[in-house]
């Protein structure tokens, strides 16, 4: 065992915002232990005050660069909820379809270009893609798919602009959705040489479980593994589903000094978000090639693996896959309908609740008579999970204390990767200096 | 689905984030650029927004990818080369990443490495050339400072020029 250990992976730009880890052991004792997010706080929910409720979701959208479809599609229900706008069962659709676009996007990405370097003990994904070609091209070749899908669905490949209040500006024809069906049918055999790819590192992933409460959307009627329609749940809420005007009560957003990020706690000190709450509580409800691919890492239902996470998001990509390819095969079948949509301002306060691909995202918004924002409250699954890394810090390091210092840090990287973090959610420039 | 094959051979990119001041300069400079697309029939303009991995999808089997983004360029180095407002244009073997990642987040890019990925999987573009315009301001809000604003008209002159 370590008697003096000092880990301290840390990151002081604080205009991007990075989580720090900080370790400190002396004499065999844990003086200190937390994940910090030294994040600069941001001030979207303000932004969007006094803007129209047409506007709201282009202008979140830009929020996240990943969950850009995601953060808008919340936002449009929260403003369709204000204003009591109904949507077509077409239109429906065709958003859970573009829906699924960004799952596949942002969970092949996760696995593909983040976590499969540690599990390939590679620094990153670009020598990672010398040692493992093949590899990295079935991956790059999946997340392009996921892109393209999203362009025709979304209109653009990030920051979509389909989206109005009550509908969607565009529709894809019929004969491009029968070509997104058999392109997807194409990635299939894809997905399952990444699966097998990763099966072959999984002993890598290691192996802990702390208890813990996993939060995520279910839908009931029907049943359904859902991403965007159900109401919010918990083992630890006895499987009962929380209407999601209620996400306050279940979010209980508060501040701690070691972050400024807000934590979150439900039933316990902490709760986790994400693709592993989502297979926890839906798991007998993905599709077929979904529970396959669970079967083939042993992945089960009470999993408490937070590592596991990374797993849970490959088999949500052959689940959302699948699933759009006979959602396709329904919307083809009604036949697609050219929609007019239109909508007038009213006051009125609503919530949207969707599943990003990194957990529940609730957004909440108010508006005036003239339709113009006068509140807006979002919480995102990051700021959810933070309080859960904290607490599997606190029972991982005891346990591995007496492994050498880099495997700690790797360990403990590896953790905060898992857990698929959106902390520097939106900006990425460059920082060069001229070599010539 | 794109066929690949049917992509504009030049694809100018604009990065960014538009709600954090001149962090969205080069989709502001690229939505300018939009405007004039009957002048450059065989150009692409796209407004990238913040999706930073992307960039892979887009500067694929391209002939030349124009890139704007905001630059720091040397401040985090203690030796600022470029005054605020500055657009510099430079190629990736003009300089090297400064840029410290600590591969937390999918969130976290450095394009610098994305376009060595796209070389290693040999779908880069003979071409690449960034525009990096030095911030004024990070600061939250949809619009740019006042430096930047008064030069983008000067600043789509210049890349319309790489584009003759």
């Amino acid at each position: 065992m370590h008697k003096n250990l000092d880990i301290n992976v840390h990151h002081i730009t604080r205009v991007e915002g990075h989580g720090n880890i900080v370790v400190n052991v002396t004499n065999g004792k844990i003086e200190k232990l937390q994940w910090q997010v030294p994040e600069a706080p941001r001030f979207f929910e303000a932004m969007v005050r006094g803007h129209s409720y047409q506007d709201i979701q282009t202008i979140v959208s830009r929020i996240c660069g990943i969950c850009s479809i995601t953060h808008s599609l919340a936002a449009i229900k929260a403003v369709e909820s204000a204003l009591g706008l109904k949507v077509s069962e077409q239109a429906d659709k065709l958003r859970i379809l573009m829906h699924y676009s960004e799952q596949l996007q942002s969970q092949s990405l996760h696995v593909g270009y983040l976590a499969a370097p540690d599990f390939f003990d590679a620094p990153s994904v670009v020598p990672l893609a010398a040692r493992a070609a093949d590899v990295v091209k079935t991956i790059v070749k999946v997340h392009r798919i996921a892109n393209e899908w999203s362009d025709l669905l979304a209109g653009r490949t990030t920051h979509p602009v389909t989206l109005i209040p009550g509908g969607l500006t565009r529709i894809p024809t019929e004969k491009q959705l029968r070509q997104l069906q058999q392109t997807l049918k194409g990635a299939i055999p894809d997905l399952k040489k990444i699966a097998e790819a990763v099966l072959s590192v999984a002993g890598n992933i290691p192996k802990f479980e702390r208890p813990t409460e996993y939060v995520s959307l279910k839908q009931t009627d029907p049943p359904t593994y859902t991403f965007y329609h159900g109401g919010i749940t918990s083992a630890d809420n006895k499987g009962a589903v929380v209407p999601i005007e209620k996400w306050h009560e279940v979010a209980n957003e508060y501040i701690v000094e070691q972050s400024t990020a807000k934590w979150a706690k439900w039933h316990c000190d902490a709760y986790a978000v994400g693709a592993l709450a989502r297979f926890n509580n839906n798991a007998e409800l993905l599709s077929p090639m979904g529970k396959n691919a669970a079967k083939m890492f042993g992945l089960q239902k009470g999993c408490y693996n937070p590592y596991m996470n990374t797993v849970a998001q490959l088999v949500e990509c052959f689940h959302v896959v699948e699933t759009s390819i006979a959602l396709i095969d329904q919307l083809l079948t009604k036949g697609l309908k050219d929609e007019k949509v239109t909508s007038l301002p009213k006051a009125g306060k609503g919530a949207g609740c969707v599943e990003a691909p990194r957990g529940i995202l609730f957004h909440e918004y108010e508006f005036d008579k003239k339709g113009n924002c006068v509140a807006a409250d979002m919480c995102i699954p990051t700021n959810q999970n933070h309080a859960n890394i904290q607490k599997d810090f606190e029972k991982l390091l005891p346990e591995i204390l007496d492994e050498s210092e880099n495997q700690i840090r790797l360990k403990l990287e590896m953790l905060v990767r898992a857990y698929d973090p959106c902390i520097s959610c939106s900006t990425h420039f460059l920082d060069v200096q001229f070599v010539r | 689905m794109t066929d690949q094959t049917s992509k504009k051979k030049v694809v100018v990119i604009g990065l960014g984030n538009v709600l954090l001041s001149d962090e969205g300069i080069g989709v502001h400079i690229v939505r300018q650029l939009s405007n004039r697309q009957d002048e450059f029939p065989l150009v692409e303009f796209i407004d990238a927004g913040s999706a930073g991995m992307n960039l892979l999808h887009l500067i694929a089997n391209r002939k030349k990818a124009i890139i704007i983004d905001c630059a720091k360029m040397g401040a985090s180095t203690g030796r600022l080369t470029a005054e605020p407002g500055t657009m510099k244009r430079f190629t990736a073997n003009e300089v090297q990443s400064v840029k410290k990642l600590i591969h937390f987040s999918l969130h976290e890019v450095d394009i610098l490495k994305v376009i060595n990925l796209s070389k290693q999987l040999g779908e880069c573009p003979g071409e690449v050339v960034f525009f990096g315009v030095e911030p004024a301001s990070l600061k939250p809000g949809q619009k740019l400072s006042k430096t930047l604003s008064g030069k983008i008209d000067d600043y789509t002159a210049d890349i319309c020029k790489e584009l003759d």
